[in-house]
């Protein structure tokens, strides 16, 4: 089947049950998406699936062909950040970083679709990420450092 | 600055006995003397990268990625193991079947008992025939995929006969209950009693007592990457590589090396990234020897992750505890006798991290008595969980404080100031930093307590708060009458302290090479680990400091036992005070040398030579060279430095205080908590990051707070089956969860604890977070909350049984 993972088609050959973290991990061996428990309890292993964010654990492969994968491979340049990545650097909101790509794709879906989030948007829509390390507040204020320079960009245009 | 010579008091020693305290246990180690230790940095220090709030090194490739943990390590022909687990608490097995599971698509080999040589984890045998708890490990199966493993395992058929168990506590020290080991149902040390003055001649002098019984619950360390271990053997299968997530990798090296009946310097174990530990990835595990065997039996390399399932059920947890405290006080509110006894359930196996010693440290009193006795029951081990005991003795501590403070009327942050104990009562010594009136303070400062002066810009929001507890006794719910409908309506508002203490001083031995590349750049070398501690960024800091080099011209390399000089394992908040002084001392012989060099090519003496940001310059500022000037000119000639950490001063003890402050709303009617912020101050001596330090801080309190509100491990007691063995029903705060956080250390150094001037800071802060929130709890409802986590079931049960 055919699979587009961060705009490139991908050929692969799947079994009917595999899931979606694990044909990228262990496929692809597009090893930046981690996995935290493999049932669908802690979001290490979000990616986007048409731009929504998805437990890929919990994902059948299989009914992703014909829709657009993102991946935390696709998120920043060869040589840059992206804005999210960039603010969880300089905010310290990464600890151990086991949960950070997951954290990443779930805070790139959420401010894609709500330029400027309120602090209980950004509290709701990340709290299916854990972060045993406690990284919350520090994540909270990278997501709205993010929507804030956004905002300002908007207005100095 | 530096003496070049063995200090006259120690004669011509380089060999020292010398104590290491490491989580409440102390050790006794010969250390060899560093030939030349650095003045300590003082406080006017002028230090241009430690102190600095810098991002972590290692961020970028975690945001993007790119980070490898052990799961992602990827070797040519590699195997996956799943293990197989019982599913029954107690028993012994009649028969494995691998046949099944052998004949399955992709499987490669399977193993139990009787294809490995004896191998002692924690006290109990690796796949031993007697089952002693729900997901003891009784055989594995390698394939070629995961997946297959996975399956395999599952059709794995294991007959257990099956024996009575014992579940709890008073279970376990029932008349005739069956062993759990054969020593006994409780530990050897038990009762285990620790007492100083008299506490009769203490409570006969009091003026009031009072008494409580607290309870802190069984809890997971639940991090986010399970336990995990890649293994691969070279040549005909006698040298072996581990990749393990790891907290120790010279203690999982030395426990595979026993195990397995090699010679040390065979085993090579390496730790990259890691995806959280604390303290559950302390030593070699089940899944570390399951990998290594089937490694060697298959001759390919073989990954064995620990599945969720396995991770709740068979990897540590910190032990319920059961505490009865009774605290006598004069009116003053002077305490008199400490008396407290504990009941610890360990499960099958751990140590015994008392949860009573806080008692002996955290407050003055002359008349102290402790007795712990620690219970073995059917269910997985004991291991070591982020200030192991403290945090369960804590809670009571402190809610036996607040107690007290309601029998005498005296302001709870007043009553613990006056029994601030100013000294280690224990050893009788002065601490090398006695700081703990300092946070109480200034905590109570940055909260607004009621009677403290408010820091200035508070928000409206927070003042009410204040205001709405008037001297911090107010209740809004009147015995008898049941709740008041007062201000706010049924959500009544809270607020409560709580204290802390905790070794993490560090000591011997640790050591750190520093090279210096031919492009002016330098690699530190040390064994230690960074949890998502910020190790790496630290050692990083203090290496430039040291040398002084730009920061991003330091490159620190970890975790690795064949390629990096020796440092313990990251426990008891040890890692920076131990490993920062090897790498600082390190970096001043790098810095020596390198001035040296210049000065040959300067034609000056080193003496008028100085370095700063990679830059050697004359002291009268004429003539420079940078550092890739010199080491370009030196070709091949290479500069190296090494570091130890030299042993702890014997007159003074090292403590790490703190105090926590919080504020609660308590829904009345259905018994929610909802935590509205805490207030932290810490003193951990100097903090090289202040950055990282705030999100070590913020992370304790957050674990805390798990702690306090949701985190508890459930068994069964009929079937000894744990019913929560996930991240859906095992509850860990989310970002819903958290609170206003305002998490600080003290702007201070301690020079007696090292030439550093720092201590740790990973465990003290989850220490006071709980006793914080439910003395909070307490003030706003008036009930009595002495067993935690404060579900809403527990809350209302307390008001009701505290009002009915």
């Amino acid at each position: 089947m055919l699979l587009t993972i961060n705009g490139r088609p991908h050929d692969v050959h799947v079994e009917p049950f595999e899931s979606l973290a694990s044909t990228l991990r262990e496929r692809l061996q597009m090893l930046g998406t981690k996995v935290g428990c493999d049932r669908g309890e802690c979001g290490t292993c979000t990616v986007l699936l048409d731009d929504v964010p998805v437990y890929s654990c919990l994902v059948l492969t299989r009914s992703c062909e014909g829709r657009r994968i993102r991946t935390i491979e696709g998120v920043a340049t060869a040589n840059e950040l992206h804005p999210v990545q960039r603010a969880f650097v300089t905010h310290d909101a990464v600890q151990c970083g086991y949960c950070t790509p997951g954290q990443v794709m779930s805070a790139i879906a959420l401010l894609e679709q709500h330029a400027l989030p309120s602090d209980d948007e950004i509290r709701r829509s990340m709290s299916g990420n854990l972060c045993r390390c406690g990284c919350y507040p520090k994540i909270h204020a990278a997501v709205k450092s993010v929507a804030a320079a956004a905002v300002e960009a908007n207005d100095d245009r | 600055m530096t003496a070049e010579a063995p200090r006259e008091s120690d004669g011509h020693r380089r060999f020292v006995t010398t104590v290491v305290e490491v989580e409440g246990r102390e050790e006794t180690k010969v250390v060899e003397l560093p030939v030349s230790e650095p003045e300590p940095w003082g406080e006017d220090a002028r230090l241009t990268v430690v102190g600095r709030p810098i991002p972590r090194v290692d961020a970028a490739e975690k945001v993007t990625g790119r980070a490898r943990y052990t799961a992602d390590i990827v070797r040519p022909r590699m195997l996956h193991a799943a293990i197989v687990r019982a599913t029954i608490p107690a028993g012994t097995i009649s028969e494995i079947d691998v046949t099944g599971a052998m004949a399955a698509p992709g499987v490669v080999d399977a193993i139990t008992l009787e294809d490995i040589p004896r191998i002692r984890i924690d006290g109990n045998t690796l796949f031993d025939r007697t089952v002693k708890y729900v997901g003891q490990p009784v055989a594995a199966v390698c394939a070629e995929t995961w997946q297959a493993a996975l399956a395999a395992a599952e059709i794995v058929r294991v007959t257990i006969e099956r024996a009575a168990h014992v579940a709890t506590f008073a279970d376990a020290i029932a008349a005739d209950a069956p062993l759990v080991r054969r020593s006994g149902n409780v530990s050897r040390s038990s009762p285990s009693i620790m007492e100083r003055g008299n506490v009769e001649r203490g409570l006969s002098e009091a003026d009031v007592i009072v008494r409580g019984a607290y309870r802190t619950p069984p809890a997971l360390h639940t991090a986010m990457e399970p336990h995990g271990a890649v293994a691969e053997w070279e040549g005909v299968g006698d040298r072996l590589t581990l990749w393990e997530s790891t907290q120790g990798v010279f203690r999982v090296r030395d426990e595979v090396a026993t195990g397995l009946g090699l010679s040390r310097s065979r085993v090579r174990v390496i730790k990259e990234h890691m995806g959280g530990g604390f303290g559950a990835k302390n030593s070699a595990g089940a899944h570390t020897f399951i990998a290594a065997i089937l490694a060697r039996r298959t001759g390919r390399a073989v990954r064995c992750v620990v599945d969720r399932y396995g991770e709740q059920v068979d990897t540590g947890h910190r032990p319920e505890s059961r505490i009865h405290l009774t605290l006598g006080a004069r009116r003053d509110g002077t305490l008199t006798a400490i008396v407290a006894d504990s009941q610890v359930t360990m499960g099958v196996g751990g140590w015994e991290a008392s949860p009573t010693a806080i008692m002996h440290e955290l407050y003055g009193c002359e008349n102290v008595k402790t007795t712990d006795v620690y219970a073995w029951v059917h269910s997985q081990a004991m291991d070591s969980f982020r200030a192991p005991g403290h945090v369960e003795g804590a809670f009571a501590l402190e809610r036996g404080m607040d107690t007290l403070a309601r029998a005498l009327s005296i302001d709870p942050l007043r009553l613990r100031l006056s029994n601030v104990p100013g000294r280690d009562q224990e050893k009788g010594r002065p601490y090398s930093s006695d700081r703990l009136r300092e946070c109480l303070v200034e905590g109570a400062r940055r909260f607004g307590w009621p009677g403290w002066e408010a820091p200035a810009g508070l928000q409206d929001s927070e003042m009410r708060a204040g205001d709405a507890v008037g001297d911090g006794m107010v209740r809004e719910v009147v015995a008898g009458g049941g709740i008041v409908e007062a201000g706010g309506g049924r959500r009544l508002r809270g607020i409560g302290m709580a204290a802390q203490v905790w070794g993490a001083g560090g000591g011997p031995p640790a050591y750190a090479t520093i090279k210096l590349n031919s492009d002016g750049t330098a690699d530190v070398l040390s064994g230690t680990q960074d949890l998502g501690t910020g190790t790496r960024t630290v050692l990083a800091q203090i290496a430039a400091e040291s040398l002084g080099s730009r920061f991003e011209d330091v490159r620190v390399v970890l975790g690795d036992t064949e390629r990096t000089p020796y440092a313990g394992n990251s426990w008891g908040s040890m890692t920076i005070a131990s490993v920062g002084p090897a790498v600082r001392m390190a970096g001043e012989e790098v810095r020596r040398r390198l001035c040296e060099a210049a000065a040959e090519m300067l034609e000056c003496r080193p003496g008028d030579l100085s370095a700063r940001g990679s830059v050697i310059s004359t002291r009268d500022g004429t003539r420079h060279l940078t550092f890739a000037d010199v080491t370009g000119k030196l070709g091949n000639v290479m500069i190296m430095g090494h570091g130890s950490r030299g042993p702890n001063r014997r007159d003074v003890g090292l403590v790490t205080a703190g105090a926590q402050f919080a504020e609660v709303e308590v829904d009345a009617e259905t018994g929610q908590v909802r935590v509205i912020r805490i207030v932290a101050v810490h003193d951990a001596g100097r903090i090289i990051n202040p950055l990282l330090a705030q999100s070590q801080l913020e992370g304790g309190i957050i674990q805390g707070l798990g702690l306090a509100l949701f985190e508890e491990r459930i068994i069964d007691r009929a079937t000894g089956v744990p019913l929560n063995p996930g991240m859906h029903d095992y509850k860990v705060p989310t970002s819903k969860d958290v609170p206003m956080i305002d998490a600080t250390c003290l702007p201070v150094t301690d020079p007696q604890a090292n030439h550093i001037g720092a201590r740790g800071l990973a465990e003290p802060p989850i220490i006071p977070t709980a006793p914080a929130i439910a003395n909070a709890v307490a003030n706003a409802t008036g009930a009595a909350v002495d067993e935690l986590p404060l579900t809403p079931r527990r809350v209302l049960h307390a008001i009701r049984s505290t009002y009915a």
